[in-house]
């Protein structure tokens, strides 16, 4: 009958696969659970302190925040109480209104004062111990006094010379990390912005203004690097080994009249004055900030090389800091050269700093302090301890961030680094860099705009070479010539960094 | 911490340890039903023997071993399927509760037979008995263990 | 007629009591199980509600002023005793209908609902509510929700009206996702709600029901089928093409209500579970990687052709990109999350913020994020045990499915407790940013009448399948035929 062709093998009953769905559902919800915990155990701590969370931002509403401190024990900010009892935040300098922030009742809040938000206000505890058994606590606040590493007194020897021109200027100490000045200009009134009496008025005049004051030149303006970049070059040639310091190029003298064709653009040079028809060794070529040769060692080391050499140094990265950083970048990407290059022709500017090459000068300041600790950077930070009255201090120790390049390669920049601050030729590029009595390594930059605009004028640095106290750099919008502002001033700065620090 | 902070915890903690208790009460359920299931294996609780089929499926001779639950009928749906002219598409149950088999006619047309008694509804039939589904005869045993 | 006799009555589930002549129709079966555990639920949740008073009240008159008076009264009270009397209600009418359906279920919903009303008393009452402020309208949709459970699991005897009927079913299921898809209103940019006169609701909750009765009558019909002839493509051997259009339909449905209706939450859920059923029918995993295959590339063309599929998956990759914009909702549920961490903060003592329109508060979290508030205020714990409790539910169902008679009601069991069991992972699984956030609810616990309403018809369905198959026989009528049975049975 028709069952006949409808017969089929020994019907498997469905308990089976009702079990195995029944296992696949179970594994699904162990995966919730793993959700779960990483959430809630994992990340708990950050995510309970982040500034943005709303507990954090009710409990900064209502608490007297701790004190902000710097290297010497000076206060920067503190807590006086308004005529309601409401507690508000006043601050020692507008110089420090980049590095410390704000902290507003109305504007919420900017730099240290947001990033540490739950240790000030005291939500957040140091240790993780503590963090959990503080629910048990009656009273969770404990707010947490900051000792920065940032020195007061740099700081405003700093915005004192930048004056009147928009710029920054970063030192670091390249053994530990410690940001000693972090100075960005223009500044604003940060106590006005607090000031509940004042507050809604300054934070409009703030916003108004067309300097804008509240973006922190230091840490997130992006900039043409210009020649200070040789120095990231001369780093991903000498590791990759696509050159040395004796590599020397025969079609360089010839190209320094006329310049150097690259797939049809013209490079050109300056220097051709103090060298004549020489063809140029590393040393040379950073000493006189030769574009020719530091396009032909850009080009021999190709752009995976570079692009990655610079990623390490932080480059398009995420860098442990206390601030938040703008990104720094080799090249715009999406080109097809290599490591997102268009071509040869953007491969060779970006080699000399020019091209789509974009840096802030926190970066640069990290390159300077790589070169001078051997090739490692530290993990750069300005909080150096905090301080409950409960829960006691704890402190932030230095720790190696990356080892950018090999101790001999950073060795071998130095040497040419100090030459382009020392040497006969270097000096004129680099006048006032020098500190009397003191070895110091440099390197001087121009960044040239489209358009004509005066360039930005760019320095990074470090003093002493052979034991390094101190990483700088520089930059002043539209300052010229490297030589012209930024050499000096960082040279004086340095000095002043030496004096303090050294006994 | 003050005595109503503490015991405020207490009672917080005390939610979340009977929650617990309670998923701990329904799992010790859940494992005495996986118990009860194992002790009465999936496995064959019965025999049918086929003692006359005249259209040869199921054919004659051949035995099936019985869940706790087996359809019979002309339907391919069925556990065993009885594929007669005078047998109902969905015919009848047999089922094994409480340590006793059950038959179950589940309305067919001409009726299902223990020992030559048409059911009707649920009847208890026992090992040895004869149950006729259509004009296929078939013996319930017990599996000797 | 000594020893084996003793077993004779055979009537497991309890003993039968003695009723007054009047009510001779009713047989009554205790269900001591159920008793049992609906007890330590109603401990569970008055502990709960006396600590969620505790801390509010402490809240409220200033911490560290000492106890302040009557802080240890339950929290709403009334409110709680309510719901546990209609638990009760559900269990007695159980008992009196005398079913043997499953003991553990209504429990373990009844636990979860419970914890619904503890978090809606608790959440800002202005957030919603037809009867009254939120936790009174979760309330009466709660009992509204128990009333359907009982009266499905009482008088649902006969299946056929679900099996005979699917194609009935399927085609009032589609009628109602044109209609929505015509006249429904659009909130938050997805077209989920559907109002007829005063009445508004979301019919995919209800659709999906209508969509498991469908699979179920249509997969255990063609299940031989299904797997025995096939069309070979390649290395993969596809079903029969006649019985590949179904699946083709789903899949085009499923893609259909991301792009109309903007609901991905409920294409997942539909989808998966066609997939987990057709698996369960045919033990095929080459059809569920087949399937899954499809709704990946399904996926990928729309998140390439529509703007909203790809800011979900966007805010979903990384929602601190814009943590005050687009992926504030999910970011601010993460805070919660961390903010609980292990052992939570305690009923009542999350940010008094954590829903509503404030600042600081999680958008929709009555209806989306009710894991995130549990999270906060009962911590990893709590969550491990929300999680726990659909498990158990999942696993009652799965059992009944696979001690159900034969293959519709395997089917029916298994989609039914899948679709609760899938949609509280979708949800909750968007909670805790595993994957792209969705609409839906989390079961038993969302703020939301269409939901509760749907869940319980699921449950009732579970637990009136659970008491399917033979009825034992009425005692016998005489003893001879008893003395027969068992003298045969003997060894």
């Amino acid at each position: 009958m028709i069952a006949a062709d409808r017969r089929r093998p020994a019907r498997r009953p469905v308990g089976a696969n009702i079990a195995r769905v029944g296992l696949v559902l179970a594994i699904a919800f162990g995966g919730l659970a793993a959700g779960a915990g990483y959430w809630q155990v994992a990340r708990a701590t950050p995510l309970s302190n982040a500034p943005d969370n709303p507990a954090v931002v009710a409990a900064a509403r209502r608490a007297v925040r701790g004190e902000i401190v710097d290297r010497d024990g000076e206060w920067l900010a503190r807590s006086r109480r308004d005529p309601n009892g409401e507690p508000y935040r006043v601050y020692r300098s507008p110089i420090l209104s980049p590095v410390v922030g704000y902290s507003s009742r109305l504007f919420g809040s900017a730099g240290l004062e947001r990033t540490y938000d739950a240790q000030l206000v005291g939500l957040a505890r140091p240790d993780p111990v503590s963090d959990l058994l503080k629910k048990f606590d009656p009273d969770p606040t404990d707010p947490q006094r900051l000792t920065l590493s940032l020195s007061l007194t740099l700081q405003q020897a700093a915005v004192r010379a930048l004056g009147k021109d928009r710029g920054a200027v970063v030192m670091i100490q390249p053994r530990t990390g410690e940001v000693l000045a972090l100075a960005s200009t223009p500044i604003y009134d940060a106590s006005a912005v607090a000031n509940p009496a004042t507050s809604e008025a300054a934070f409009a005049e703030i916003q108004a203004d067309r300097s804008q004051p509240l973006l922190p030149r230091a840490t997130q303006g992006r900039y043409v690097p210009g020649s200070v970049f040789k120095i990231v070059t001369a780093m991903a040639a000498l590791d990759s080994g696509a050159v040395t310091p004796e590599t020397t190029y025969e079609q360089q003298p010839a190209a320094e009249r006329d310049g150097l064709l690259v797939e049809g653009f013209r490079i050109r040079d300056g220097h051709h004055l103090f060298t004549g028809n020489r063809a140029l060794d590393f040393v040379e070529a950073t000493e006189v900030s030769c574009n020719i040769w530091y396009a032909l060692a850009g080009l021999d080391t190709g752009p995976e090389a570079l692009a990655r050499t610079a990623d390490r140094a932080g480059f398009d990265d995420t860098i442990p800091f206390d601030l938040p950083l703008g990104p720094s970048q080799v090249t715009n990407g999406g080109g097809d050269f290599g490591a997102g290059f268009k071509d040869a022709v953007e491969l060779a500017n970006a080699a000399y700093g020019q091209g789509e090459t974009v840096v802030t000068p926190f970066q640069m300041a990290l390159v300077a302090a790589a070169v001078a600790n051997d090739g490692v950077i530290m993990e750069p930070h300005l909080v150096t301890s905090m301080t409950g009255e409960r829960t006691g201090t704890r402190r932030i120790e230095p720790q190696p961030w990356r080892q950018v390049v090999t101790p001999q390669v950073a060795r071998e920049i130095q040497a040419a680094m100090q030459r382009a601050v020392e040497g006969e030729l270097g000096r004129q590029f680099t006048p006032g860099a020098d500190v009397p009595g003191v070895e110091v390594a440099g390197k001087s930059g121009t960044a040239e705009l489209d358009g004509g605009a005066n360039p930005h004028s760019w320095f990074i640095g470090f003093a002493p070479v052979d034991n390094p106290q101190v990483a700088i750099a520089v930059l002043v919008e539209g300052g010229g010539r490297g030589g012209e502002r930024a050499a000096p001033l960082a040279g004086a700065m340095m000095k002043a960094a030496l004096d303090l620090l050294g006994d | 911490m003050d005595a109503f902070a503490a015991s405020l915890w207490l009672l917080r903690l005390l939610f979340l340890v009977l929650l617990y208790l309670f998923l701990f009460a329904v799992v010790r359920v859940l494992v005495r039903d996986l118990r009860a299931a194992a002790r009465e294996p999936g496995a064959e609780l019965g025999r049918l023997r086929v003692l006359e089929s005249p259209s040869g499926e199921p054919a004659s001779g051949a035995t099936f071993g019985l869940d706790a639950l087996t359809t019979l009928g002309r339907d391919v749906n069925n556990t065993i399927v009885v594929d007669d002219p005078f047998a109902s598409s969905e015919h009848a149950v047999l089922s094994y509760r409480g340590r006793t088999w059950y038959v179950e006619d589940l309305g067919s047309t001409n009726g299902t037979y223990v020992n030559g008694g048409r059911v009707d509804g649920v009847s208890p039939i026992g090992f040895g008995d004869e149950l006729q589904v259509g004009q296929v005869r078939m013996r319930l045993e017990r599996i000797r263990r | 007629m000594s020893g084996p006799g003793s077993a004779a009555p055979a009537q497991p589930g309890g003993p039968a009591f003695e009723l007054p002549p009047i009510l001779a129709g009713i047989h009554p079966r205790a269900r001591w199980r159920e008793l049992g555990l609906l007890v330590l639920v109603a401990v569970a949740l008055t502990v709960g509600s006396i600590s969620l008073g505790a801390t509010l009240r402490a809240r409220s008159g200033e911490a560290g002023q000492g106890i302040p008076d009557g802080a240890f009264a339950p929290y709403g009270a009334s409110l709680l005793a309510i719901y546990l009397l209609a638990l009760l209600a559900a269990h007695l009418g159980q008992v009196l209908a005398g079913r043997r359906g499953d003991q553990v279920l209504l429990p373990a919903v009844g636990l979860l609902g419970g914890i619904s009303l503890l978090l809606m008393e608790r959440l800002p009452q202005t957030l919603g509510g037809q009867f009254g402020g939120l936790a009174q309208t979760q309330l009466v949709w709660l009992i509204i929700a128990l009333a359907i459970v009982t009266a499905i699991a009482i008088a649902v005897r006969s299946d056929s009206w679900l099996r005979l009927y699917k194609y009935t079913w399927a085609a009032a299921g589609v009628g109602l996702l044109l209609l929505t898809f015509v006249l429904g209103r659009d909130v938050n940019g997805a077209r989920l709600t559907l109002e007829i006169g005063p009445f508004s609701g979301q019919p995919s909750e209800l659709l999906k029901v209508i969509l498991v009765v469908f699979l179920a009558g249509y997969l255990s019909e063609n299940r031989a089928l299904l797997v025995e002839q096939s069309t070979r493509v390649g290395p993969v051997a596809l079903p029969p093409f006649p019985y590949l259009a179904p699946m083709v339909a789903m899949w085009a449905i499923a893609l259909l209500i991301v792009v109309v209706q903007r609901d991905l939450g409920a294409a997942l859920l539909f989808f998966a579970v066609f997939l987990l059923l057709l698996y369960i029918a045919t033990a095929r995993w080459s059809f569920v990687v087949l399937g899954l295959v499809a709704f990946l590339l399904g996926g990928a063309l729309m998140y390439l052709l529509f703007d909203h599929v790809q800011q979900r998956v966007d805010i979903w990759l990384d929602p601190f990109a814009d943590p005050r914009g687009a992926g504030y909702q999910i970011v601010m549920a993460l805070y919660a999350f961390g903010r609980g961490g292990i052992l939570g903060t305690g009923l009542g003592n999350g940010l008094p913020t954590v829903g509503g329109g404030q600042p600081g508060g999680i958008p929709e979290v009555h209806t989306d994020f009710p894991l995130a508030a549990l999270g906060e205020e009962l911590g990893l714990i709590g969550v491990l045990a929300i999680l726990g409790l659909y498990l158990v539910v999942i696993e009652r169902g799965l059992r009944i499915a696979a001690a159900a008679a034969d293959e519709f009601r395997a089917l029916l069991a298994a989609g039914l407790s899948l679709v609760v069991g899938v949609q509280a992972f979708i949800i909750a699984a968007g909670n805790l940013k595993l994957i792209p956030l969705t609409g839906i609810t989390l079961p038993f616990i969302s703020y939301g009448g269409s939901s509760l309403l749907a869940n319980s018809i699921v449950v009732g369905l579970l637990l009136a399948l659970s008491d399917r198959g033979v009825e034992p026989p009425r005692p016998p009528r005489s003893g001879r035929r008893l003395a027969r049975l068992f003298d045969r049975g003997a060894p």
